[in-house]
């Protein structure tokens, strides 16, 4: 009877949670997966199937090539530049907690997490700038020729990923400090009586101890790193002076492809592969966890 | 009143009386509501060209004295962005009385959509009077000879150039064939000890997101007698530039930027580079006229009509909504017609506009760079993008393929490369043509 | 006593390392805020100094023109208040579902409690944009475009922040406690109340606060369901503004620096609860 009570407010109090879930989110993402399957300009009332076409044109599609290894490089880019410097820079934070500048590199590297995405590409849009920007004075008191970062190629994908990592460094950090004051105290001063320094006691007991922290970090900045787009948006705006060099992330892709193109079936089929690589990516993740339990 | 009588009528308690003024005051502010909501339309105009802001809002102005109620909101956005809400508003069919601008090729998707209404009587017969209208820009806001648009103005485009950088590099007339632009163009580059330039001889829209690469390389491929699109026989297109005319112009840009060095991708370009003096010449529409004379009035400089011919993009107003707001909306859009506010609109925003019999000479004789864009010579041509519902799509696509291109040094001067890269351009907008049934054979 | 100056040495040496890491971090620290003081900078720098070269860090003639001119031109105010209420709003609407649903599937494990957790944990990793388009259908369909609630719809509950709850739950709240409550006779509702809550209120402000910026800096929503001016947030306020013709870098930077204020007051004001927050984050997996 209690028990029975119980089970009806727990049903009760998860209802309306869960109902705006499904609504929200569940349907939406079976909508997804359907329209994949189907040809609809967003404006006429029919919405044929057509079956894996969507999927086999995406194949053969070279911008969507084109958006999947820019997004791929970018999320690899800053994840490779991310991990390495918030891990040492949280070691070094955490190393100097008791100083009294703590709050401040704390906040300082944070900072860029939550500021506004618009207000800081902009600022690195001019930093980047190839005729007015102070990179390249910076770069021509060392010799070294201004060079076109918006606009080449190769280095307009560079100016995303710093950008991004610029944002998603400060996250890390914070996570790898909490990591940091989680590691029990013993275990450095064990090291220490045997003799390691402070480098090696954080490359052999500091490092290993915070792998599950790093797969976290490392799961989550690769998923936003995914779903890059502002970034994209905002360094390459069509302003008539100095355009720059449009990036062509996923996202963007689909954005482009459902409301300019009128392909929203088509544009859910690129959503569906975006879906696929990142739950590969999460369940690569998982494995690895476990393989470390098990270890 | 109706209330007031059926006082007089009856003998009445005053509880019942009461109530009943209750209900007659009631009754009147609902009378006097409606009757002012008759009188106070409020319709939204949706404008692509932020400069354009200012002449909805004179017309609107103009208004004022017949239509006392009507409250004219302006929301004029970047291009890109304003389609973009079109796609989105059109659809969920919220946005109440609405005067939208759009090309007659963009258009096109919604009116075969049924998403637009066609145009009431007394709008349309104005619209088909050839007094008012050629028959191109009354085509233009038609579909299947019913109108739905009234055409307002038009992108057109010349060339600006530098009068005092002309001089200096000795050059005495505008450039006449594409060939001159080239050698022009490598007159006219300064640079710096490096030989790097610092301004560019002729600034080449090189990179950017959105179709405007592509519009700017038909402008060129069309000196040169092609097209991005050919039209066959029943409504049905191709592709018309993987041929020698798209290799000339590919060639060209290519040329220019890294054979010549006359401009590079990451200079300052178009129209604000041009203000600062930046670059020597560059081909425009003619709202850059006004932009000079409002961010650069010192600026010496003069237009010049293009070897062959311009585009001409025709931009229409059409209006969503129903009612006495559609009504009051379509007031709205004649009002943008009437010759008063189509000369201003010429003097103060600059773009052209396509009504004829007006008298527009009190503008162009002042602005002497106005006459390459009215006074153009004789047998002068012009294209205007197809109305075909993947139009966008197709321009795109293309300006994605040449930015890559222009940014691609291994093809300047090999032709087998530029060919190559034709073709597969060219397939890809023929593919795209294909999946809509649009493709002649 | 030479070991006393060996020990001596040492803390010497220890000093000095701590001073040069102090250096290191400092000068990183400025590094990651430069570019926001650079910006500011070019909000007060006049068009001419604007196009200068070399680019000046302070300004030579500082001007207060493209503040005016941004403020006079942009409803900057009202894009502002526009982000304020949808963050603050949503704010409300996941804290509030996530108190509720991760105390029950923290504390109630009953069968069917298990397979909603799944639920929600499988869509954790759904990246919000693969669904956003139909989600866009939806709120089309419902007629809430370029309203508060269209922006509110694609932000009513965060996964994350049911696991976040779920975890406190079950940390922070013991099950005598609860367990205590019931045989004194108190009802679920008075429990949970009265009880969970205040036990929960860290917690709940640490997902308040992530959940506050998660909508403050979103864009990709925000960017297809405003398409009225009067109705963009500030994020899509600012984008488009910098669409506009010809770009005023001056105004541009102007009006972003006036939008740093209030993120770095808020983030300044909420830094406690923030890394608290971000702390308590996926740390237990």
């Amino acid at each position: 009877m209690l028990q029975r009570k119980r089970w009806i407010f727990a049903m009760l109090a998860i209802l309306p949670t869960l109902a705006i879930f499904a609504w929200v989110r569940l349907y939406p993402i079976a909508d997804t997966l359907r329209l994949s399957l189907q040809k609809w300009d967003m404006l006429s009332k029919n919405k044929p199937f057509v079956g894996l076409a969507n999927f086999r044109e995406l194949m053969g599609d070279h911008l969507f090539q084109d958006a999947l290894v820019n997004t791929t490089i970018i999320a690899f880019g800053v994840l490779i530049i991310t991990i390495p410097t918030a891990l040492v820079l949280a070691a070094l934070i955490y190393h100097r907690t008791r100083s009294r500048f703590a709050g401040f590199y704390e906040t300082a590297v944070f900072i860029p997490y939550v500021v506004s995405l618009v207000p800081a590409a902009m600022a690195w849009k001019w930093i980047f700038d190839a005729k007015l920007g102070p990179l390249n004075v910076l770069l021509s008191m060392f010799g070294i020729a201004p060079q076109a970062w918006l606009f080449n190629p190769v280095l307009s994908v560079v100016c995303i990923i710093v950008l991004c990592s610029w944002q998603a460094l400060g996250y890390a950090v914070l996570i790898y400090i909490v990591g940091f004051k989680s590691l029990p105290v013993s275990l450095f001063e064990a090291a220490k009586l045997d003799g390691a320094s402070g480098p090696q006691s954080f490359w052999y007991v500091s490092v290993p101890m915070l792998k599950p922290i790093t797969l976290y970090v490392s799961v989550v900045t690769l998923i936003s790193g995914f779903n890059v787009y502002a970034q994209a948006f905002v360094l390459a705006s069509d302003a008539q002076g100095a355009p720059g060099r449009q990036v062509r992330v996923l996202v963007l892709d689909m954005l482009e492809n459902s409301f300019r193109n009128y392909r929203v079936g088509y544009a859910a089929s690129e959503a569906v592969v975006l879906l696929a690589i990142v739950l590969v990516l999460t369940l690569i993740q998982f494995s690895l966890l476990r393989e470390k339990g098990r270890s | 009143m109706i209330s007031t009588q059926r006082l007089e009528d009856r003998t009445v308690s005053t509880r019942s009386l009461a109530r009943a003024a209750l209900i007659g005051t009631a009754l009147g502010a609902g009378l006097f509501g409606s009757l002012s909501a008759a009188g106070a339309q409020t319709i939204t105009v949706w404008s692509g060209y932020p400069e354009m802001a200012p002449f909805y809002e004179h017309v609107a102005q103009g208004l004022k004295a017949t239509h006392p109620g009507l409250n004219v909101k302006v929301e004029a956005i970047a291009l890109r962005e304003h389609e973009k809400r079109i796609a989105l508003g059109l659809t969920s069919g919220e946005a109440g009385a609405t005067v939208i601008e759009l090309s007659g090729s963009t258009v096109r998707r919604y009116l075969e959509n049924d998403l637009l209404p066609s145009a009431p009587a007394d709008v349309s017969a104005f619209v088909k009077d050839p007094k008012n209208f050629d028959s191109f820009f009354t085509n233009d806001a038609s579909k299947d000879g019913v109108v739905y648009g009234m055409p307002l103005f038009r992108g057109q485009a010349s060339l600006f150039y530098n009068t005092d950088m002309f001089a200096k590099a000795g050059l005495t007339h505008p450039p006449k064939t594409m060939d001159e632009y080239t050698d022009y163009a490598a007159k006219l580059t300064l640079r710096d000890a490096t030989g790097h330039p610092t301004v560019s001889g002729w600034s080449l829209r090189l990179s950017g997101g959105g179709q405007g690469i592509a519009e700017k390389f038909w402008t060129i491929l069309f000196e040169y007698g092609g097209s991005v699109l050919e039209p066959a026989a029943n409504g049905k297109w191709k592709a018309n530039y993987a041929n020698e005319a798209g290799r000339k112009t590919l060639k060209q840009y290519l040329d220019n930027v890294y054979t010549r060095k006359t401009v590079t991708v990451e200079m300052p370009a178009d129209a604000e580079a041009f203000e600062r003096g930046q670059t020597a010449m560059f081909i425009r529409e003619s709202w850059v006229i006004s932009d000079i004379a409002a961010k650069a009035p010192d600026l010496k400089y003069a237009t010049a009509p293009l070897p062959i011919g311009s585009i001409g993009l025709p931009t229409n107003l059409y209006v969503k909504g129903e009612g006495k707001d559609a009504k009051a909306a379509w007031d709205y859009v004649m009002a943008t017609n009437s010759p008063e506010n189509l000369v201003w609109l010429l003097d103060k925003v600059g773009w052209l506009p396509n009504r004829g019999g007006v008298d527009y000479s009190a503008v162009t004789k002042a602005q002497p760079a106005f006459a390459s864009f009215v006074d153009y010579p004789q047998g002068y041509k012009f294209f205007t993008l197809p109305s075909i519902a993947p139009i966008d799509e197709i321009m795109t696509r293309l300006a994605a393929q040449l930015a890559a291109a222009y940014s691609n040094p291994a093809l300047a001067g090999n032709d087998a490369a530029i060919d190559a890269f034709l073709k597969s351009a060219a397939d890809e907008t023929n593919t795209i043509l294909s999946r809509e049934g649009l493709l002649a054979d | 006593m030479t070991e006393i100056t060996e020990g001596a040495r040492l803390r010497f040496r220890k000093k000095l390392i701590d001073r040069a890491i102090d250096l290191l971090l400092m000068v990183f620290s400025v590094l990651m805020v430069l570019p926001l003081i650079l910006l500011v900078s070019n909000a007060f720098k006049s068009p001419q100094e604007m196009l200068a070269w070399p680019p000046t860090i302070i300004p030579h003639a500082p001007t207060l023109a493209n503040f005016k001119a941004v403020f006079g031109e942009t409803p900057l105010l009202r894009w502002i208040g526009n982000s304020l209420l949808f963050s603050g709003l949503s704010t409300v609407c996941i804290v509030a579902t996530s108190a509720f649903a991760g105390y029950v599937l923290g504390k109630f494990r009953f069968r069917t409690m298990n397979i909603f957790f799944a639920l929600f944990l499988a869509t954790a990793v759904v990246p919000f944009e693969v669904y956003m388009i139909p989600l866009y259908f939806q709120a089309q369909a419902l007629g809430i475009l370029n309203s508060v609630w269209g922006l509110l719809l694609g932000y009513l509950v965060m996964s994350f922040g049911i696991f976040l709850i779920r975890q406190n739950v079950i940390h922070a709240i013991p099950d005598e406690l609860l367990e205590a409550a019931r045989i004194d006779g108190a009802g679920e509702l008075w429990i949970f109340w009265r009880i969970v809550l205040p036990l929960l209120r860290g917690a709940l402000g640490a997902l308040g606060v992530l959940a506050f910026f998660q909508a403050w800096t979103s864009f990709a929503w925000p960017m297809i369901v405003t398409t009225t001016r009067e109705h963009y947030t500030i994020e899509v306020g600012l984008a488009l503004f910098q669409t506009g013709f010809t770009v005023d870098l001056g105004r541009l930077s102007a009006a972003s620096a006036a939008v740093l204020i209030p993120s770095i007051t808020l983030f300044v004001l909420l830094r406690r609860n923030f890394v608290q927050g971000v702390a308590t984050t996926g740390l237990k997996e």
